[in-house]
């Protein structure tokens, strides 16, 4: 691959979201710019951690990969209310602090099936928008669920 | 001086002037550029091209930054634009934002407004009805707003002409309340849509499932190959503006063909203030605009003005068009203007799900929905405690779902491999609203818009009528959906205040009375007849059926007799 390809598909992601290695931005800083949120380096680690739990890698990329945490952190800052953003800050400080708190999926699991769990909320917002995310990648859209922009058809009788 | 003052006159004097290039702007322009007229048309936004100025038309869902939603706080900024079900990210850039141009709700009403060359042309549901007799005899034989002066047979052949030139995807249901039209075929329905369709048409003997009627290029003519359309690609992101022109909108076809004749004369950024009256000539002269970039104050002149400015604004324009001669807005003789407003309430919603025909999935996208009920209600005579109906959408869909439950491995295999399960349907309601004295429009006598321009209030509501309406709708649909098979049948009140059904219609209605009405049975205001209003403010009521199409069709057989009557030298 030629370097500047490499570099071109390094920076820029589908959707348009710049991307600049953090040590460009000064120190322990999220690595796109965010309006809403205070999130440092570590914790968005910690949040793509969590993405790749929730989607792993298998033969095909996983969360971190389509860098659905990043897609996670804009649509938390942009598309949701204080109340939501502060739970969602809340959330990964204290993930941060239970930790070591295992990202073994059975963890994530136990969260997912206790609405009472303080990282309930914090949880299911952020697997909302990883599912949404993945859904509507590129990757996904191109290779797997195929999303046609032109169908130019329609059957009503299309047999199963 | 005076000689270019008098070129400066010369070059602001056309022979029509037609404000508004929506919907039935468009057709006034198309109509009177192809008869040779000098047309000037006013749009109060920016220019829209067809194509070129369509930026997201193309836009893969990953490709927007919010994956089509809304930003939070867009909607705290618009809550009105973001109520409209069409209002994302793909398609803002065509609304009125509600800064933009606000008005006074005396009561919540969702003014959904597109500003722009093509105005709501661009975003529509597409969806086109004729009206029949059953419609326009409806005030007369229920006693409610006034009689129409015209009946079907009046307006069938501009209903030809229309459907002709735009494209309409129908079949020739031969259904009396939905008069068949000129049709190129239709989009058919699915499995379950007919399913339907044939157990409606089992258990009752004046009740239809159709395929919905839109305007859609299913398999275009000559005439829309002339206007550089082709056939609609199913691709069903239409409010973004197509690129193939599959549907019609003033930008893909009336505009660009008024544009070929050389006659057309497209002023954006111009927003009218008022048309100009001359006391000594008895009629109106011009209009006055204020252009939008450089806030200077221009006057227009023309033999004939068509006001299409969309149907709130265009009554905003005459109430503000005063003058010794009509004080309280021009033709305003009565002061009824602004008064009898309509809507259509779109308060309800049946859903369900159907374990049958499961060896059947859709493949691709019906432009046209799916399937379309028309009114059965008090068609031959009076029969409920409710006056009028309601029509209502039909569709069925089995896209398929996804388990979203759980984390890891077997969560990505869900999501990749979502399962076909049953069929899900659904309907909503389209009713008639009855236009009365006290659903109203009219100006603020202080507040002004950043034009000059004064506020318009707005108060409009529901009433009684309309509850029973929903009412019915869901006895009738719950009775129709079991005897269906249908399971899982649930109705919604959708809580959606008017105005946001965007049909919004009246105030400046039709009739034979000047006394009664504004408008006469050529959609001239019976006290200065070279004004014409063809738009939704013209409507005497409402009737069930999406009303663009019968805007068009009024439009240009109005432009037509507009135009024998200045041959003849009356106008």
């Amino acid at each position: 691959m030629q370097r500047r390809t490499a570099l071109k598909q390094l920076f820029f992601i589908a959707g348009g979201i710049v991307l600049f290695p953090s040590c460009w931005g000064g120190a322990n800083k999220a690595s796109i710019a965010l309006r809403k949120l205070y999130i440092n380096a570590e914790q968005e680690n910690l949040l793509a951690e969590i993405v790749e739990s929730i989607i792993p890698e298998t033969d095909s990329p996983g969360g971190k990969a389509l860098h659905l945490h990043l897609f996670v952190l804009k649509m938390i800052d942009d598309c949701h209310n204080e109340g939501d953003q502060q739970v969602f800050v809340q959330g990964l400080k204290d993930w941060d602090q239970e930790m070591n708190n295992s990202l073994g999926q059975s963890y994530l699991v136990k969260i997912e099936q206790d609405k009472e769990h303080p990282l309930f909320d914090f949880f299911m917002m952020t697997k909302r928008r990883v599912i949404q995310g993945y859904l509507n990648s590129a990757y996904v859209m191109k290779n797997k669920l195929i999303y046609e922009l032109v169908p130019g058809r329609y059957n009503g009788y299309a047999k199963v | 001086m005076a000689n270019i003052n008098i070129d400066s006159i010369k070059e602001r004097t056309f022979d029509a002037i037609v404000i508004g290039s929506g919907i039935s702007g468009g057709w006034a322009a198309k109509e009177f550029c192809e008869k040779g007229l000098r047309t000037l048309v006013l749009e109060r936004g920016r220019d829209v091209k067809h194509v070129k100025d369509y930026p997201t038309t193309n836009m893969y869902p990953y490709e927007f930054e919010h994956r089509l939603e809304m930003p939070y706080e867009d909607k705290q900024k618009n809550p009105i634009a973001n109520r409209c079900y069409a209002y994302r990210e793909d398609s803002a850039h065509f609304f009125v934002k509600d800064d933009e141009h606000s008005y006074i709700q005396e009561k919540e009403f969702d003014w959904i407004r597109g500003y722009q060359v093509g105005g709501k042309s661009l975003l529509w549901a597409r969806q086109v009805q004729r009206w029949s007799d059953f419609d326009f005899e409806g005030p007369a034989r229920d006693g409610f707003a006034v009689d129409w002066p015209i009946r079907y047979r009046d307006l069938a052949p501009w209903y030809d002409h229309v459907e002709r030139f735009i494209g309409v995807a129908g079949n020739r249901d031969g259904v009396a309340e939905l008069p068949d039209g000129e049709f190129l075929p239709a989009y058919p329905l699915n499995a379950v849509e007919n399913h339907f369709k044939n157990i409606v048409a089992s258990k009752y003997d004046n009740r239809y499932v159709i395929s919905a009627r839109c305007a859609h290029l299913s398999q275009p003519a000559p005439i829309h190959l002339e206007q550089g359309r082709v056939q609609c690609q199913n691709r069903v992101l239409c409010q973004r503006g197509c690129p193939f022109g599959g549907y019609f909108s003033s930008n893909a076809s009336t505009l660009p063909w008024a544009e070929k004749t050389g006659n057309m004369t497209l002023r954006p950024f111009s927003v009218v203030e008022s048309i100009i009256y001359d006391e000594q000539k008895g009629k109106a002269v011009g209009v006055r605009v204020i252009d939008t970039n450089t806030k200077e104050v221009i006057d227009f002149y023309s033999r004939v003005i068509f006001v299409n400015a969309s149907a709130l604004n265009s009554n905003l324009i005459l109430l503000n068009s005063t003058s010794s001669r009509f004080p309280n807005g021009l033709g305003n003789d009565n002061g009824l203007l602004g008064k009898y407003i309509g809507f259509h309430s779109y308060t309800a919603v049946i859903t369900g799900e159907y374990d049958g025909e499961l060896e059947y999935r859709t493949d691709g996208r019906n432009p046209a929905g799916g399937g379309y009920i028309p009114r059965f209600r008090n068609i031959y005579k009076q029969e409920t405690d409710f006056l009028r109906g309601w029509a209502a959408t039909f569709s069925a869909s089995r896209t398929p779902s996804t388990d979203t439950s759980g984390v890891g491995v077997s969560l990505k295999d869900q999501l990749l491999h979502p399962k076909l399960g049953n069929w899900r349907v659904g309907s909503h309601m389209m009713a008639e609203t009855i236009p009365k004295e006290s659903n109203k429009v009219w100006l603020d006598t202080a507040e002004k818009d950043q034009w000059g321009v004064p506020l318009l209030h707005i108060d409009v509501a529901y009433d009684d009528n309309d509850w029973k309406i929903r009412t019915d709708y869901f006895e009738q649909m719950t009775a129709m959906f079991d005897a269906a098979g249908f399971q899982n049948v649930k109705t919604r009140n959708d809580d959606r205040r008017p105005g946001n059904d965007i049909h919004e219609m009246g105030g400046v209605r039709m009739g034979h009375d000047p006394k009664t009405s504004l408008l006469n049975k050529w959609n001239q205001l019976h006290s200065c007849e070279n004004v014409f209003v063809t738009d939704g403010a013209c409507m005497t009521s409402t009737a069930t059926q999406n009303p663009s199409l019968t805007y068009m069709a009024l439009t240009a057989r109005a432009v037509n007799h507009a135009l024998m009557l200045m041959k003849k030298g009356v106008l």
